[in-house]
Parts: C-alpha cells; sequence; structure tokens
C-alpha cells in the first residue's frame, strides 16, 4: 500500500467515526459547537500522529504481551507532556484547545490505531495513518457539529446565521445530549444507505 | 518466570522512561505556568478596573479586619484589592467571586464601585457545558446585566429578581449571580461598601 492509500484511507473509506465506529464519547459530547469540533479535531490529529509515530518506532522493542500497557503509557505520557509545554510555551492555543486534551487520553481512536495500524507498520506509513485518520476525524466532528450548532443555537462557527429571535428560542435539544444521539442516529444511517447504493450500483 | 521477568521489566522500563520524562518537562513548565496564570490574572485586573475609572490606577492589596469568606470551600481568604486613582483616592474594589456551577467552579473577576455598585467583571476560569453554560464566558449572554447593579438586585428572574438566566443554564448563571451577591454582602458586612438597601 502506498504512503497516499495509507493518508486517504482513514478520510472518507475508513473514517474512524462513521466507518468504525470508534471515538464516540469525543464525537458524542464536544460537536456542540463547530469551534469545539475543529479544536478536539485539531489536538486528536496531532497526538494521533506522534502516537502513531513513537509505537511505530519501538514496534519491535516492546514484547507483545504487554504492548497494550505500554501503549497506553506512551500516549499518556505524551498527552501530558503535550498539555504541560503548550501551556507553558503556547498560552493563546492552550487556552483554546486546553480543555480537549485531557480527553485525548481516553479517545480509543488513539489506542485503536497504534494497536491496529502502527505496531505493524513502518513510521512513515503509520504517520501518514495518523494525519488521514485525524483528518477523517475531525470532518466528523464538524459534520455533527455543523447540526448541532445551527439547530441548538443558530450559529455556524459562533456567525449568527439564523437571527437573535431564534437564537433566544433554539432546538435546545440539538445542543443536549439526547440530541447528539438523534444526530448520530440520522448521520450514521444516512452513510449506510450511501453504502448499500453504492454496493448495488456495482453489482 | 525468566518471561515473566523479562516481560515485566520490559514494561517497568517503559513506565520509568515516562516517568523521568514527565518528571522532567514539570519541573522545567510549572514556573512558568504559575508566572502566566499570575500574569493573566494581573491582565483582568487592568481590564476590570478599567470600569472604575480611565486613566493611571493604583492596586493596592486591602487587608479588612472581620472580613468573611463566603469561599472559603475553594480559597483559603477572600483577597479585596482596593483600585486608586493616580492622587490615592480610592475608587472601588475587585475581587474574584467563585461559583460552584453545573461542571465547574466558575470564577468571575469582579469590579465594584465605593457605593456599592457593580461597574464590571471577566470571566477567569470555567468549564462548563460547551454551548450552554459555557456562554457564561460571553459577556452579552448574561453577564453584561450585572453593570449598575447593586447587592440587593443581583436575583434571577426564576428567584424573584430581574436577571435572565442564560437558556438552559440556569444552574451557570444562578451560581455566578449568587456567588457574586455573596461577595458583596460579605463586603459591606465588613463595612468596605454601603449596605444595599432591599430584598436581603
Amino acid at each position: 500500500m502506498s504512503i497516499a492509500q495509507d493518508f486517504s484511507r482513514g478520510i472518507m473509506r475508513e473514517n474512524p467515526v462513521f466507518k468504525q465506529a470508534l471515538g464516540m464519547c469525543p464525537f458524542l459530547a464536544v460537536t456542540t459547537s463547530v469551534e469545539n469540533a475543529l479544536g478536539m479535531g485539531a489536538a486528536a490529529t496531532f497526538v494521533l500522529v506522534f502516537s502513531n509515530f513513537l509505537v511505530s518506532l519501538f514496534r519491535k522493542v516492546i514484547p507483545s504481551k504487554v504492548r497494550i500497557p505500554s501503549y497506553i503509557v506512551i500516549i499518556a505520557t505524551f498527552v501530558t507532556l503535550v498539555d504541560l509545554l503548550m501551556n507553558a510555551y503556547l498560552p493563546a492555543l492552550h487556552s483554546s484547545l486546553g480543555i480537549f486534551i485531557p480527553l485525548i487520553v481516553v479517545n480509543c481512536i488513539i489506542l485503536g490505531r497504534a494497536e491496529g495500524f502502527a505496531n505493524k507498520n513502518k513510521v512513515l506509513p503509520s504517520i501518514a495513518d495518523g494525519i488521514g485518520m485525524g483528518l477523517g476525524f475531525t470532518l466528523a466532528m464538524v459534520i455533527m457539529a455543523t447540526f448541532r450548532e445551527i439547530l441548538g443555537n443558530g450559529s455556524w462557527l459562533g456567525f449568527n446565521l439564523l437571527g437573535e429571535s431564534y437564537q433566544n428560542q433554539p432546538m435546545l435539544i440539538a445542543i443536549l445530549a439526547p440530541g447528539a444521539f438523534i444526530l448520530m442516529a440520522f448521520i450514521l444511517g444516512f452513510f449506510n444507505i450511501m453504502e448499500k447504493r453504492k454496493r448495488g450500483g456495482a453489482r | 518466570m525468566g518471561e515473566i521477568i523479562r516481560v515485566g521489566s520490559m514494561l517497568m522500563l517503559v513506565a520509568a522512561i515516562a516517568a523521568v520524562a514527565l518528571g522532567y518537562v514539570n519541573s522545567v513548565t510549572s514556573p512558568i505556568i504559575a508566572e502566566q496564570k499570575e500574569q493573566a490574572k494581573l491582565d483582568a485586573m487592568i481590564d476590570v478596573a478599567g470600569s472604575l475609572a480611565s486613566g493611571e490606577l493604583m492596586f493596592d492589596s486591602l487587608s479588612v479586619p472581620d472580613l468573611a469568606n463566603p469561599y472559603a470551600e475553594v480559597d483559603e481568604t477572600l483577597a479585596v484589592v482596593s483600585v486608586n486613582d493616580s492622587a490615592g483616592v480610592e475608587l472601588g474594589y475587585l475581587f474574584v467571586a467563585y461559583g460552584k456551577g453545573y461542571s465547574s467552579t466558575v470564577q468571575t473577576m469582579i469590579a465594584v464601585n465605593t457605593a456599592g455598585t457593580l461597574t464590571g467583571n471577566t470571566v477567569l476560569y470555567q468549564q462548563e457545558t460547551p454551548g450552554l453554560g459555557a456562554n457564561v464566558s460571553n459577556p452579552a449572554r448574561f453577564l453584561y446585566q450585572f453593570d449598575g447593579l447593586n447587592a440587593s438586585s443581583l436575583l434571577l428572574s426564576k428567584d424573584g429578581g430581574d436577571l435572565d438566566a442564560i437558556t438552559g443554564s440556569t444552574i451557570t448563571s444562578r451560581a455566578v449571580t449568587n456567588s457574586v451577591r455573596n461577595g458583596l454582602d460579605a463586603l459591606s458586612a465588613a463595612g468596605i461598601i454601603p449596605v444595599s438597601g432591599g430584598a436581603q
């Protein structure tokens, strides 16, 4: 497989949220606004690339029996380092992304890609896979957040779209937890229909 | 047996490297982070105090006997800073109100003039629900209503006052409102600002 294929696979064909159903927790929790979705996506992509890099680099050193605890230690350490360094040297970025960083430790996409890809592949394809999966995750989050922010707050990325009168009485359920589940069902259903159509067409 | 020791020591090595790396980076970054927090607080003080008067302002920490601390759970003392103009005339006071919201303790820096009227505020810290309670950081959604009020009029409309809570975020709005009112009450009980008439 070429690097380009490793990269593009995560965006649509094996999109972590829509196709692998990974990372559902942040997908439901932080998609209340497009800004949050972009922030979480950027932070997760960053960590994903470096954790894939580290896991791939040490894949031959770490005994397979303790690989999962080792990956968790590597990922948690790396996330904490990023949190501390960003807080100290990039405070502006930290104040917008900071709240998402501790959440990344529990994002199963990171561990999923470490186990599913990086520990069997060389460093460069692993990095490409990390970028692709990260972008796919970001894309999925932004799609979901677009629906939730427009319906639940009348705005998109902070810009007021539907006017003051809508913002005073929005469809609040879209921004609350039940709305996240309902919208997720619609979005996943849509992608399943598309998948079926595509297969039907090929036959 | 040898296998277990080999595998176990490998895991221990990974954890040891991680611990050393974390310890080192923490020791390097923690003073910088603390300094930045101080700086952010100072910036907020200058920003909020600008609502009392324009021009050169002097800050002085105020020590008051008998000042009750309504935020004893989260901070050891209620630190009040007096704001003076360049001639030394006292214009008002700054303090930080802590209110337990939905998912965090909302910290709001408050400026109050010597007559006990609120003139400015800014949210220093909150981790409320994004899209709901987190809107408290946007002054146009809620906190703009505070300017010009005194302790007796700080009540949500649901609690019998005139303040409109953020839609879907009554807990956050109430936490901030009540924490500011408790702070003002503590100041007036200690004789720093006049007791506001009315409901209290």
